[in-house]
């Protein structure tokens, strides 16, 4: 597949003022001021194939939104080199702009005070999409975010989930080559969710767009990409499809048991001895209910046999942590790396 | 202290606390503010000139009629009506959200979209002015229509100049809002010096010399007095195609000038928020 995108060593580094509380310090202010210097994305490098589905996800402040604006081209990189398909995305933005679509889910991109359908029929224009794919995507973009009602309505009368819909349906109208999609679902209740993720997965897979998504609802990320990339602090700590991601650190398991009637102390007891040898933890023993966590790969009959036998069991369930504990787990380990190498 | 006191004085000191975040909000933006400042003492000095310079001149032969400075206020005061596009305040507001960010990501000249809006301003404005022309004919009759069919075409040619002029020179001064953040500094600067320099508050003609001389090198006159003169018969022949190639080629430059300050800009624009 051809390469789409390639950043190289991309980083962005911002001065940023600090401002001391208090009336005296704002009239001071207006005399001298402190500022620090921010590196918001470091050493950034990474490639996307030509209809490659990929998530990109960090904490608040990882650098998400500055490395999309400097993939669209509407912030100058401080150093590295960056092409989007075969441009240079800031000193060509507008030869880019007519190939991808930009999706800032806090930013309204539809015209505030005219009607959806205006906006749309003015991206047609612009754009200059031609008729066959504007039926297409048009069409599309009705029945599958349901705009119908919406189209003869201002923008500034939408909800927020209905201008979210109606300024997805705009940013993917042209087909674009690469869709970069900021935080598309944000603010939206869980059937709108449902409803946007379907129907960029149908796009994508009509039009074999390249897509790079960030979020923080990682519920995004599993239902519409194959590939995650993780920043932190500006850094990547993770380029990898999903099952990479989860083969390195999805390592715990749990075994989660419904019991029959409470067990004594003792016999809890004995059996978190037990779960200690065999490579286990029992995380939870109480009421009807215990949990024991294990690492180890194929340990789970053996673990799920003398369980069967130790407790009076009624119901039992094997799970995988699921991928927002997964990168809890990611931050959290950072944070403590970044403090103790302060300290 | 009662119950009802402390509250008061709760009440108070959250009033306090709004009153010096307030403050702080508009200080966020220092070079906007110092900017407003310069331009506001600016905006009241210099009609001060004007006026000063007029009643000195009382005793002498005056250079202008009443019963031609009267319309030609009026036409002043429709075209700057007719001018009022907003551009710093769009763009900067714009600018200060971060909603700059969806213009640029569209695949159109950002200048000429800007210009395509302001057009659109332009004309809804030239539509609320049209009842207050009507009036004045009814007024002053012959003196407040345009000397002549030929007149009148050059005239119109001459507002969309003056329009595409003040336009290119507020996109310039917008540029500034890429590095103040703040639009509204930028629109009183722009504002004092067109006000001051177009011929709005009194033909040139009556200008003290030193003043007349320095608008005669800037682009502001070309937005009110020439459009206005034209439209009087002040110029005519020769003076009016003088005029409005003088009009075009301002507007031509500074509409490049802008594509380069913003060219400029952009390369240390960071756009706010996440």
């Amino acid at each position: 597949m051809p390469i789409t995108l390639k950043a190289e060593a991309l980083a962005k580094t911002y001065k940023r003022k600090l401002r001391k509380p208090g009336l005296g310090a704002a009239f001071r202010g207006l005399f001298s001021s402190e500022e620090e210097a921010v590196h918001a994305v470091s050493e950034l490098s990474f490639a996307l194939e030509r209809g490659e589905r990929v998530g990109l996800i960090g904490e608040n402040g990882a650098g998400k939104s500055t490395t999309l604006k400097m993939l669209t081209g509407i912030l100058v990189p401080t150093s590295g080199k960056l092409e989007v398909l075969g441009l240079d995305p800031f000193r060509q933005r507008r030869q880019l702009a007519a190939q991808i679509g930009v999706v800032f889910g806090q930013r309204p991109q539809l015209l505030w005070d005219i009607p959806v359908q205006e906006t749309l029929s003015l991206l047609r224009t612009m754009y200059r999409i031609p008729k066959s794919v504007f039926d297409v995507t048009y069409a599309q973009a009705v029945e599958r975010l349901e705009l119908g009602p919406l189209l003869p309505v201002a923008v500034r009368k939408l909800s927020l989930g209905q201008r979210m819909r109606c300024d997805l349906a705009a940013s993917l109208l042209h087909a674009p080559k690469i869709a970069f999609l900021d935080e598309p679902t944000i603010g939206l209740d869980v059937s709108v969710k449902e409803q946007v993720r379907e129907y960029i997965r149908d796009m994508q897979a009509r039009f074999e767009t390249t897509l790079l998504l960030t979020t923080h609802d990682l519920k995004d990320i599993t239902e519409t990409c194959d590939r995650l990339l993780l920043l932190d602090r500006g850094k990547l700590l993770f380029d990898g499809s999903m099952k990479e991601f989860e083969r390195r650190f999805a390592t715990k398991r749990r075994i989660v048991l419904e019991l029959e009637r409470p067990v004594s102390d003792a016999v809890s007891k004995e059996l978190a001895k037990e779960m200690l040898e065999l490579g286990a933890e029992l995380q939870e023993c109480r009421g009807h209910r215990a949990v024991v966590v294990y690492e180890r790969d194929g340990a789970a009959p053996l673990l799920t046999q003398r369980l069967l036998s130790r407790l009076p069991v009624s119901d039992i369930v094997l799970e995988k942590a699921d991928i927002d504990s997964m990168v809890a787990g990611i931050y959290r380990r950072s944070a403590g790396h970044a403090e103790s190498k302060v300290a | 202290m009662t119950p009802s006191n402390a509250s008061r004085l709760a009440e108070l000191d959250t009033l306090r606390a709004l009153f010096v975040r307030a403050v702080r909000a508009s200080f966020a933006y220092k070079p906007a503010l110092l900017l407003s400042m310069l331009s506001a003492g600016f905006a009241y000095l210099i009609p001060m000139l004007v006026w000063r310079h007029i009643y000195a001149a009382r005793q002498q032969a005056q250079p202008i009629s009443a019963q031609a400075l009267f319309p030609y206020l009026l036409i002043a005061g429709c075209l700057n009506f007719a001018f009022a596009m907003n551009v710093e305040a769009r763009i900067g507001q714009r600018i200060r959200l971060g909603l700059i960010a969806t213009d640029l990501l569209r695949p159109v000249d950002f200048q000429l979209a800007q210009l395509a809006q302001a057009l659109s301003d332009g004309l809804f404005n030239l539509l609320l002015v049209l009842p207050i022309l009507a009036l004045a004919f009814a007024f002053w009759g012959p003196a407040a229509l345009p000397h002549g069919g030929a007149a009148l075409a050059a005239f119109a040619l001459s507002v969309l100049l003056s329009f595409v002029i003040l336009f290119a020179v507020s996109f310039i001064f917008v540029q500034a809002s890429f590095v103040t953040y703040s639009g509204y500094g930028v629109f009183v600067a722009r504002n004092a010096l067109q006000q001051t320099f177009s011929g709005l508050s009194a033909p040139l003609v009556l200008f003290p010399p030193g003043l007349r001389a320095v608008s005669e090198w800037l682009p502001f006159r070309h937005t009110i007095h020439t459009p206005a003169a034209i439209y009087l018969g002040w110029l005519s022949g020769a003076a009016v195609l003088r005029a409005l190639a003088e009009q075009a080629l301002w507007a031509g430059g500074l509409l490049m000038l802008g594509r380069y300050l913003l060219k400029r800009a952009l390369l240390r624009f960071e756009i706010q928020g996440g």
